[in-house]
């Protein structure tokens, strides 16, 4: 079971924006130098506002997307150094589960035929095969078989999202990247579809990556957490320390700014002042220091790298004074 | 006397014979008293306050005893004087700032129509409060945000101008409808603590419409749930979340993940909300509610008081849940 799958080591991706005719073109540095693994049957949840580059992460993780400069490892094999059989090989092996199910499933497509359209690109299995694969796989999801000739316009958003993970599944791949998965779902529907990624991660020990903006959603399927800010990994951890303990000045205010059914009256909230800094003119030093409120004149012109402190790495000056 | 009185307020769209969206909705709101309406989409929750706001239009019905906000009747108010009522003593914002603001004029521009509009304010002076007005919502550097067009400012920039034109005109009301949901964290919280810190100063009643029960937790005085476009339980906050009466409200508390800490998996509420062709007879909740009886099937439960406000169900939970 510990065998990574996933491996980035300084995954960087700048995108060049262009700013009118006469000036040169700036760059956005969407992601910056993030390293992480991630085993066969856990799952990493990457946890930022907008902007900070989890979306750039999944489309490079999914092969969307060449990195800029860095290294990833799926599988044991290397992305950058693939050749074409590889990488077509590798792309089974990742696939994605996506935010909102009535954008990402087609409308005017049959769900069997939605389903079986991995199937029928990249295996040799005849039609009664896949529709075999179908059923089983519908009925893994929480589906019932006798939909599978319905349009998705029939189905409720919870069953289109779990018509979208059935689909992502299709090819059992070993690492599945869920991009806010149950941020368009109502509460009851969110517990609802959060218990079926568990479940088919305990049959099927697939590695997940669940990125979210929502801490207290991530607090309950991950086992190591990364928070992100600016396109950089700011603290990475086991989930339940990082949630009891946090280090990064960010963590804590992220976790504190999260509304709770049970407000503890006895809680100072701490309030981050501002938004997230422009990506094309990123502050000096650490990134945060602007919003901070433990920022020194250091943090000012030192970008802090990410250190191990504890159980965990934390990209701080002064994690150990503050935690 | 009550600011607002919602009685028996019913909204259908199609014929008077259709399925109610909204069915038997009775609300009562304080001055300067918060009320957060949680529930699932499709529960009813915004149609009910654009029903107050005169937003329904047809082929939507709209009935209703009473409709009373403060001497005003709502309901046979002349459409004219409703217009001098509505964006003025009532103001409402939106869930997604970036389409309730016209993209193709200035936040200034749009700040000022209001103060026209109500104020008969005009030029420099107009101007002058609009600034005001954005200083007041904490924008930095107002002067100059006001000639800026909604794509340059961020979400929660774009939220806090919706804001301050929601209350240019000191409301009485403020009905906010997801005002947090599209926007980060740490922004819904500047959002939450703004918007608490405008109701104090002016002491002006705020309706939270939500689905985040967290947020509700946090900001609202009284509360009501709404399932299926029925109110199914409403009372007073911190009562409400330790003791759940409703059956539904106990479910929705349940499925937050916060609830299941440690535990395998997440309690879940089976099922789906009840469209509408296949409403059961009885109790709206019945095909999923984990308590029904012989009688849940039948007979409809009425809105009844209890002793944590009201609760429309045959057999309220007792003890607070496991």
């Amino acid at each position: 079971m510990s065998v990574p799958v996933l491996i980035a080591d300084e995954l960087t991706k700048h995108y060049s924006v262009s700013q009118g005719l006469f000036k040169p073109a700036a760059s956005v540095r969407a992601l910056n130098g993030v390293s992480f693994s991630v085993n066969a049957g856990e799952t990493l949840a990457v946890v930022g506002e907008s902007g900070c580059g989890k979306s750039t992460l999944a489309r490079a993780l999914t092969l969307i997307e060449t990195p800029s400069s860095g290294d990833l490892m799926i599988d044991g094999i290397d992305v950058a150094r693939a050749n074409k059989r590889e990488q077509k090989q590798l792309r089974q092996q990742v696939q994605m589960v996506f935010q909102n199910p009535y954008a990402s499933l087609n409308p005017r497509q049959k769900i069997a035929s939605q389903l079986a359209e991995p199937l029928l690109i990249n295996t040799a299995l005849n039609a009664a095969e896949r529709r075999d694969k179908v059923h089983a796989m519908m009925a893994q999801v929480g589906l019932r078989q006798e939909h599978d000739q319905r349009y998705p316009h029939m189905f409720s958003g919870g069953q289109r999202q779990r018509i979208a993970i059935a689909r992502a599944m299709m090819l059992q791949p070993k690492v599945l990247i869920a991009d806010e998965p149950t941020s368009a779902l109502d509460v009851s529907i969110q517990a609802q579809v959060l218990n079926l990624f568990m479940d088919l991660q305990q049959q099927l020990g697939t590695a997940y990556v669940f990125i979210s903006h929502n801490l207290s959603v991530v607090r309950h399927v991950a086992n190591q957490v990364m928070v992100m800010y600016l396109g950089r990994a700011v603290e990475v951890g086991p989930s339940e320390s990082l949630y009891q303990r946090p280090l990064h000045p960010y963590t804590r205010a992220l976790l504190s700014a999260t509304p709770h059914i049970h407000p503890d009256p006895t809680r100072v909230k701490i309030r981050l002042e501002g938004e997230l800094p422009n990506p094309l003119s990123p502050p000096s030093g650490c990134a945060f220091h602007l919003r901070c409120p433990h920022a020194s004149e250091r943090c000012r012109s030192e970008q802090p790298a990410l250190r191990s402190l504890d159980d965990r790495q934390v990209a701080c000056h002064h994690a150990e004074t503050i935690a | 006397m009550s600011l607002l009185t919602l009685r028996n307020l019913s909204v259908r769209f199609g014929s008077p014979s259709a399925t109610p969206v909204v069915e038997g909705m009775d609300l009562t709101l304080d001055a300067g008293e918060i009320l957060g309406i949680v529930g699932e989409s499709g529960s009813g929750k915004s149609v009910t306050m654009m029903a107050l706001m005169g937003l329904i239009d047809s082929p939507g019905i709209v009935t209703a005893d009473a409709m009373q906000f403060a001497e005003h009747d709502m309901l046979n108010l002349p459409a004219r004087a409703r217009r001098q009522i509505i964006g003025k003593d009532i103001a409402m914002i939106f869930q997604d700032p970036m389409t309730s603001l016209n993209p193709s004029y200035t936040v200034g521009y749009q700040l000022i129509e209001v103060l026209k509009q109500h104020q008969g304010l005009k030029g420099a002076a107009a101007r002058q409060r609009a600034i005001e007005l954005l200083e007041l919502v904490e924008i930095p550097g107002a002067a100059q945000r006001l000639d800026a067009y909604p794509h340059q400012l961020s979400g929660g920039m774009s939220q806090r101008v919706v804001i301050a034109m929601a209350i240019a005109c000191e409301p009485r009301l403020l009905i906010a409808d997801e005002p947090t949901t599209a926007l980060d964290v740490t922004i819904q919280a500047q959002i939450m603590q703004l918007l608490l810190r405008l109701q104090q100063e002016r002491n002006m009643a705020l309706i939270m419409i939500t689905h985040d029960l967290a947020v509700v937790a946090e900001m609202a005085q009284r509360v009501c749930v709404m399932y299926a476009g029925q109110a199914v339980e409403v009372g007073s906050v911190p009562e409400i979340f330790q003791h759940p009466v409703h059956p539904y409200t106990e479910a929705l508390l349940k499925a937050i993940p916060e609830h299941s800490l440690g535990a395998e998996r997440l309690s879940t509420l089976p099922g789906i909300v009840p469209g509408r062709y296949d409403r059961p007879r009885g109790c709206l909740l019945t095909p999923r509610c984990p308590y029904r009886q012989e009688r849940c099937q039948d007979s409809r439960p009425l809105l009844q008081a209890h002793t944590t406000g009201a609760v429309r169900c045959h057999f309220p939970l007792t003890e607070a849940p496991a």
